[in-house]
């Protein structure tokens, strides 16, 4: 089998990072979770909260003594100020530019990731709209080295003023080689653009590029000092480690970290949708005219019980070759070579969902459209099977088992769902709760999000990527 | 992100210090060699029909890995009107076998949520295979039907043939794929390594059941290997593996054709409107069989192959900004083998990132490197190798890549060994041997400034 999905969008730039996306639920935050009985959670992990406010969760795999650790801070760019976009991706790569704090020590400019090597460990970093993380995964014997390092950068980043000309460099390049490059992410950075008006999704976590040439030392520390601290992070540690030696560990490092004074979350709303939407691009070098629409539904912080009905409707709509929309659209009517609905509950604010397909030769977008249609039309008015769902959830569930075979995997699900907003417990007993989700539930989500006859009340907008001219009689060479 | 990912770890292998210990066979016929390591404990089981696998059990998560090669069944072996068949074979053995169509084998699979690909290399064609512990009896069913009793009916076999098309299309619209098209072609000129091994639109278009059916006489068990890990014991594995495999057939395996790369000192240029153009450079490399290599990986760390921390990243990247990431790695193919550059810069500073990688190849041979250089590098080498083994499918992947190289099962403790051995000179020694900047081919996709001396590729070979 060969499944060509479109690409995701510049949203979500960092989630390929997530070997499986599990999702979780409700809008709590959880300071202590004591988990019981094993067989029932899907990490049995352990949380505690520094007195600082950070919160630390352990998920122990003693398969290999290798650990993986992460601090997620809670911001990410959605939390950027106007005419600043991407300062906190550009923040995120001048990190490893130079630090010192009082008991944790100091680290020269850009000898950070040459430290973690040389102690035969691999570390990285990344940025989406709501959070920002970094982490390290390294032979457990090191893991306090790196907290001392990690938490070292908390508050203590030395940032010399000449890092920030050569790394801007850097990010414009990040910039054209991601995006400006490629005719489908500029698509895709489009119709984001379009789906969240005055909101600040709608901007790409990369940041404009006239917006990038003009970022300064003074707005990279001023964020920094602003937003990173204990008490907006999260601290995840999976692997071969055990939770008394991560609390001991935390203490000394960092334990050391004052809680700071970060402000509220504060973000601007987006509008009714009134008239419908269309992005609609015509790009020399792009082969094949491609479909996609992306709807704005709700977070699993938003609203938990529709959150889980819509990932069982993802499951149900295109969890393989056999799922509703390949089936239709590219074994049964041949009308797209590829197809996808993807559905991301990991968001603070409105959650996306994508839906789309690339058009077979001699079939345009429109058709593609259509098609989809047709198959929105018919799970909102026939609803699902018993035995689809069934199948559905049972698939979803083999995704918890798995992901537990993984070093970093835990601790990228533990940080995705903490740092949107759900609680560790939501993570915990996903498996069960997926269960819950009804027949009748995914029915009324689809009529409710996805409708494609109600635009008005349905924020979404339709994309359109065109080769130079639509020959639909051109056979391919 | 600050970095962008590259597969650091695929160019070496990994794991397990070895001290042969040998266990009593555990059931009748089957032979089990037990292997107690320093991070890992690999046993070499030979079930009652003969067929081998190496195998890790590790019970923590109820779920069984197999990864699976066939020896020299890759691309390489696709007939030259047929490029891309064996890229195709991988997409069609789960698309319908035995009694079950298409949607049929793939319901099933995915409702045991069984995890199944098959992948083509230009050497050699592999498997992929996972399972839930609960699901296994049939998942192993489902396995052993894909080998040795898939369809190929024509329904499936258009959608794959235009699923393949449809991919190739994209990729045109990459300047980074463009370019290793462009080099492929140019360094392996005359040998089927210059191929498309995903096939051409037209190539494609020809390809039929028959061709797949001929494409399955590269699957024998004789260039099988097998590599297992997870939730299984050595017993059943042994019954599981004369099950799945057993009913595979001898196959033929080609002759070695050793070649040189082609094209040495050129540079191609395929002129593209975007604002960054990609540079991809290749030189002669070396094989892992070779007794410098492991002083190549050392060498190769300090100079391109690290990210962070490598002179060509510092250079480029950190001191100057000129790219978001640029990296050298050794490609090791049975035929011939490749040392690569690849990097991407804005269309102004093209000439001055070459101008730096070729000073830096000029450093490396005529200066030794420094001590805490060395150290560094040894430290991660060794260190880094059980971060490549943090799932059971990773486990299994990695053993199979050393019996796919046909290294012994204690290769890995030799390879840590020679890693610490290394020295300065060692280094500068290798440097001298492989680094050859006059032996470089370059491909440039994009529109650079001043390129007149770049041979003009307009029309992409081995794509329409």
């Amino acid at each position: 089998m060969i499944r060509l999905r479109p690409v995701l969008p510049v949203f979500f730039l960092m989630l390929f990072l997530c070997a499986a996306i599990l999702s979780p639920a409700l809008a709590k935050e959880a300071d202590v979770a004591a988990p019981t009985p094993p067989t029932d959670k899907v990490f049995n992990a352990q949380t505690f909260t520094l007195d600082n406010g950070l919160q630390v969760v352990v998920v122990e795999n003693r398969s290999i003594p290798v650990v993986t650790h992460m601090v997620w801070y809670r911001v990410g760019a959605a939390d950027e100020p106007p005419g600043k976009s991407g300062i906190a991706h550009f923040l995120e790569h001048l990190m490893f530019k130079g630090q010192s704090y009082p008991g944790l020590g100091e680290i020269a400019p850009g000898e950070f990731s040459k430290i973690v090597r040389s102690l035969g460990g691999n570390d990285n970093a990344f940025t989406a709209q709501d959070y920002t993380a970094y982490f390290q995964t390294i032979s457990s014997a090191h893991l306090e080295t790196v907290m001392r390092m990690e938490a070292g950068r908390m508050r203590g980043l030395q940032l010399p003023r000449e890092a920030v000309d050569s790394e801007r460099l850097v990010i414009l390049e990040e910039r054209r080689q991601r995006i400006d490059n490629d005719p489908r992410a500029q698509f895709d950075e489009q119709l984001g653009e379009a789906l969240f008006p005055n909101h600040p999704y709608g901007t790409p976590v990369i940041g404009w590029f006239h917006e990038m040439e003009q970022l300064s030392w003074e707005d990279a520390t001023g964020f920094y000092q602003r937003y990173y601290a204990p008490n907006n992070a999260y601290l995840v540690v999976s692997g071969d480690v055990s939770v008394e030696d991560v609390r001991a560990l935390a203490e000394k490092t960092y334990g050391l970290i004052p809680k700071g004074d970060v402000p509220e979350r504060a973000r601007t709303i987006s509008p009714p949708f009134i008239a419908r939407t269309s992005v609609k691009m015509t790009h020399p070098v792009v082969k094949e005219p491609v479909f996609q629409r992306e709807y704005r539904a709700p977070s699993a912080r938003q609203n938990a019980k529709d959150s889980l009905a819509l990932q069982v409707l993802e499951e149900i709509m295109d969890g393989g070759s056999t799922s509703r929309l390949y089936k239709s659209l590219v074994v049964e009517k041949k009308i797209a070579s590829s197809v996808s609905l993807s559905y991301i509950s990991f968001a603070w604010d409105d959650a996306t969902l994508a839906v789309g397909g690339t058009a077979m030769d001699g079939f345009t977008p429109e058709q593609v459209e259509a098609a989809i249609d047709d198959e929105l039309r018919l799970l909102i008015t026939g609803g699902v099977r018993e035995q689809e769902l069934k199948e559905a959830i049972l698939r979803l569930q083999a995704q918890a088992i798995y992901a537990r075979d993984s070093v970093a995997g835990p601790a990228m699900v533990v940080g995705y769902t903490l740092v949107t907003g759900s609680s560790l417990d939501d993570l915990e007993t996903w498996p069960q709760q997926i269960e819950t989700v009804t027949a009748k539930q995914v029915q009324d989500v689809a009529a409710k999000y996805l409708n494609p006859d109600a635009p008005t009340s349905t924020p979404f907008v339709n994309g359109y990527l065109y080769p130079p001219q639509t020959k639909a009689e051109e056979k391919a060479p | 992100m600050r970095q962008s990912v590259r597969v650091i770890f695929a160019l070496f292998a990994i794991v397990v210090a070895v001290n042969g210990v040998s266990a009593p066979a555990v059931a009748k016929d089957l032979k089990v060699e037990t292997q107690a390591g320093k991070f890992i404990d690999i046993k070499e089981v030979r079930s009652p029909g003969g067929i081998t696998a190496w195998l890790v059990e590790d019970h923590t998560v109820p779920v069984i890995a197999v990864e699976f090669g066939f020896l020299d069944a890759g691309g390489k072996q696709d007939p030259t009107d047929k490029q891309g068949l064996a890229q195709l074979a991988s997409n069609m053995l789960d698309e319908g076998a035995g009694e079950l169509d298409s949607q049929g084998f793939q319901g099933e699979l995915e409702n045991l949520s069984v995890r199944l690909r098959f992948s083509a290399g230009r050497d050699h064609f592999s498997g992929g295979f996972k399972t839930l512990s609960r699901n296994k009896a049939r998942a192993f069913e489902l396995l052993k039907l894909a080998l040795t009793q898939p369809r190929f009916d024509s329904e499936p076999l258009g959608r794959m043939k235009i699923a393949n098309q449809s991919r190739l299309k994209g990729s045109m619209t990459q300047p980074d794929w463009i370019a290793t098209r462009i080099q492929n072609d140019r360094i392996f000129e005359g040998h089927p390594y210059g191929r498309n091994n995903g096939g051409t639109l037209s190539s494609l278009e020809g390809m039929t059941g028959d061709d797949l059916r001929g494409f399955m006489k590269r699957l024998g068990r004789n260039n099988l290997r097998v590599s297992v890990a997870g939730d299984i014991t050595a017993e059943e594995l042994g019954a599981i593996l004369d099950e799945v495999f057993g009913a595979l057939q001898e196959s033929s395996i080609p002759e070695d054709r050793p070649t040189s790369l082609q094209s040495a000192g050129k540079v191609y240029l395929h002129v593209k409107d975007v604002p960054q153009t990609v540079i991809e450079m290749a030189q002669p490399g070396i094989s892992r069989k070779d007794p410098d290599y492991h002083f190549a990986q050392v060498m190769n760390f300090i100079l391109g192959s690290s990210g962070f921390g490598s002179r060509l990243t510092e250079e480029v990247r950190e001191k100057r900004g000129l790219t978001y990431g640029i990296y050298s790695y050794f490609m090791d193919y049975e035929d011939v083998q490749v040392l690569h550059v690849s990097t991407s810069t804005a269309t102004a500073s093209v000439n001055e990132v070459i101008g730096l990688i070729r000073a830096e190849w000029a450093r490396m041979t005529d200066t030794d490197i420094s001590e805490k250089e060395l150290s560094d590098a040894k430290s991660y080498l060794i260190g880094s190798l059980p971060l490549s083994m943090t799932s059971t499918d990773r486990i299994a992947g990695l053993m199979l890549s050393l019996q796919m190289d046909e290294l012994p099962i204690d290769y890995l403790d030799e390879r840590q060994k020679k890693i610490e051995q290394t020295t300065v000179a060692d280094v500068r020694r290798v440097a001298q041997r492989v680094l050859k900047p006059e032996l470089f081919t370059t491909v440039l996709v994009g529109k650079p400034e001043s390129s007149k001396d770049a041979v003009l590729v307009e029309r992409l070979p081995n794509v329409e």
